[in-house]
């Protein structure tokens, strides 16, 4: 029905036109319309509650859309009973069957598939190889470690190699080392194997390290959609900007524009170049964003940006972050590189003076 | 004085065990009173001869248990086997099995219909399933006579409508005791399996689905696999007590279609061989534990590893 060696064109895009879902009166998902293409490693992320896991179950086939249509490959699976489509999920607490075997999970969407005994051998045998549990085959899942579970939930959900792989916040309950480690081994996996890969998280980081694209949400709604770069550099309205990274707002008045970039001056009286979206003409009052890492603290100067008192001083290891107060009452975030000859080198208490590197401000969208 | 750690660790554990003992005593003796030392009051009777107005003679007898399997003819002597008898514990054997089956067909669904309720809503449907229970089994069987008696209400109503001319004979029959017995003991199965499903992961259930499994797949290979204890306890709350059951089969099953509970009961009465009566109360018992030694042992090998 939808078994083709890994590798080729596969197929596996997703088009979800104007999806909504209503729980009673609640929109869970409001209007949104994403192209996702075959075999991309794409992210929904948002902080809970913003509709990215109603998303995914309607992906599945656990929830029906109220409203738009899903199409697989330009078929509309909307209405699809989730047996009955060819996207397999790694749920985000495992869900593997207590009662089986590790190779009985990993054979379990092939068994039901009715394929031959020796297939389902042969690819069990593949699975448990690919994520490295050869010898845990005749275990009890309740035998495993948090991180082996992980990986046979993975297993269970390519053996039957579906065109689409749904991932619910799947690294959310293992460790920091061992979730640097199977970000590694799922972008891996996602390029060996050729699926689709559509993951969900809060952590944007997590979201920042692996996708191809990211699709930011917020209210069941769509807020941005673009490569991991594009989106932190490029944040389109201030949710977007302020749940992905540390971000600096200052209010400033547009002075003039030129092509793309702008004229702004800030409170402190400074004139600074700022981007800002296209299709967009700002003007009068906005906020623009400065990212920490892209502005530096230095003595207090004429030439200086802004003014400020250091408030706190947390040391971060391979950085700093100096959290100041603006003369005008904003706090502003300098995130300096810790060098050899130590930290920053200020004290809490100090005024500063701090300076932009010319591009780095971006205006908002309103 | 100082101890050692030994000495202080091996002073806890004697402890523990005096402890365990102490706690667990209360229920010690009263099984012991009240279970163990009547049912070898039983066991030492089937081995008397019976009275002649009941009770038993203070003699050892091994008629009684003679008599459970074969009969001895009045005329010349000749042994046959006790066909009644056998043939009673045979249809008490498939009645309670057929029960324990109408229980799980009816009480799976209502079980996991309330399982999968609102948690505050649960409760009112648990308390509904109790409500049976407030009256007494007796007054709940002349009940279910009313209902399928030849003039009762079952029968009157459909004759009112026409569409049947004469009552449909419900009462004194196998159909009748099975009716009673499944809606006497269904609250039985309801409970444990209620507290089986309740705690069923169903993201389970939504895994299964998504690995491509049908309802029917879901239902035998991830459901019933994970509710079995339930199952199994509701099994034998239904089976044992249908197995032995007395009012039922006497106030809807009439005089023809005994079980072996009024087969005991005839033996201490009318009967009045005390002796009888006690030896297939034993053999009950047996029956009880060998279907349970079984079903356990079945239960444990199945239970394991397979999907």
């Amino acid at each position: 029905m939808h078994q083709q060696p890994a590798g080729t064109t596969r197929g596996g895009d997703i088009d979800m036109q104007n999806v909504v879902k209503d729980f009673g009166h609640f929109r869970a998902v409001d209007n949104v319309s994403l192209k996702i293409a075959s075999n991309e490693f794409f992210t929904l992320l948002g902080p809970s509650g913003c509709g990215k896991t109603t998303l995914l179950r309607m992906l599945a086939g656990f929830e029906m859309p109220t409203g738009g249509k899903i199409l697989l490959d330009k078929a509309d699976i909307s209405l699809l009973p989730p047996n009955r489509r060819p996207i397999n999920t790694v749920f985000q607490n495992y869900a593997l069957f207590p009662h089986m075997t590790v190779a009985e999970n990993i054979g379990f969407g092939l068994k039901m598939l009715g394929r031959p005994k020796a297939e389902i051998e042969k690819v069990t045998q593949d699975m448990l190889r690919l994520v490295q549990l050869e010898a845990r085959g005749k275990h009890l899942v309740t035998q495993l470690s948090g991180g082996q579970q992980q990986r046979v939930a993975l297993a269970r959900a390519l053996a039957p190699q579906p065109k689409v792989l749904l991932l619910d916040e799947p690294l959310s309950a293992l460790d920091l080392k061992l979730r640097k480690s199977m970000q590694i081994e799922l972008k891996r996996l996602q390029m060996e194997t050729g699926i689709t890969f559509v993951f969900v998280t809060h952590d944007q980081e997590e979201a920042l390290t692996m996708s191809d694209r990211i699709a930011v949400m917020s209210e069941g709604k769509v807020r941005q959609v673009g490569a991991p770069d594009a989106i932190y550099d490029r944040p389109a309205d201030r949710f977007v900007a302020d749940f992905i990274g540390e971000t600096n707002f200052l209010a400033a008045d547009v002075v003039s524009v030129n092509g793309n970039v702008a004229r702004v001056r800030l409170a402190s009286g400074k004139e600074i170049a700022a981007r800002f979206a296209e299709g967009t003409q700002p003007s009068g009052k906005v906020t623009v964003v400065i990212r920490p890492e892209h502005a530096r603290a230095a003595a207090v100067s004429a030439e200086a940006d802004l003014k400020g008192t250091i408030q706190t001083i947390v040391y971060l290891g391979t950085d700093t972050h100096i959290h100041a107060v603006l003369e005008d009452g904003t706090h502003f975030t300098v995130r300096q590189q810790n060098s050899r000859s130590g930290p920053c080198g200020f004290s809490t208490g100090e005024q500063i003076g701090i300076h932009m590197s010319d591009d780095v401000a971006q205006i908002l969208r309103d | 004085m100082t101890i050692s750690a030994a000495e202080a660790s091996e002073q806890v554990r004697r402890k523990d065990i005096r402890d365990r003992w102490l706690l667990s005593a209360p229920a010690l003796i009263l099984i012991a009173v009240a279970g163990v030392g009547p049912l070898l009051i039983v066991v030492l009777y089937s081995f008397l001869a019976p009275g002649n107005y009941g009770d038993v003679k203070w003699q050892f007898s091994t008629d009684a248990w003679f008599s459970v399997l074969f009969t001895r003819d009045i005329f010349d002597d000749t042994l046959s086997i006790a066909d009644a008898h056998l043939s009673i514990f045979w249809r008490s054997i498939k009645l309670a099995i057929a029960t324990t089956g109408l229980c799980v067909a009816f009480g799976f669904p209502t079980a996991y219909f309330i399982a999968t309720r609102p948690s505050h809503n649960r409760q009112i449907w648990l308390f509904l399933i109790t409500i049976p229970f407030w009256t007494n089994m007796l007054i709940r069987a002349f009940a279910i006579q009313e209902v399928i008696r030849n003039e009762g209400i079952v029968n009157t109503l459909l004759m009112k409508l026409g569409l049947i001319a004469a009552p449909i004979p419900m009462m004194f029959s196998d159909f009748a005791i099975l009716l009673g017995m499944t809606y006497v003991f269904l609250p039985l199965m309801v409970l444990p399996l209620y507290a089986s499903i309740e705690k069923l992961d169903f993201r389970l259930i939504e895994a299964a689905y998504d690995l491509y499994a049908s309802r029917w797949n879901v239902l035998f290979r991830v459901i019933v696999p994970l509710v079995k204890p339930g199952l199994i306890a509701g099994a034998i709350l239904v089976f044992i007590p249908a197995l032995s059951s007395y009012v039922i089969p006497r106030v809807l099953g009439g005089g023809k279609n005994l079980m072996i509970g009024n087969l005991i009961e005839l033996q201490f009465g009318q009967g009045r061989n005390w002796p009888l009566g006690a030896s297939l109360s034993v053999t009950l018992v047996i029956i009880v534990l060998v279907a349970m030694l079984y079903y356990v042992k079945n239960a444990s090998k199945s239970g394991g590893a397979h999907g």
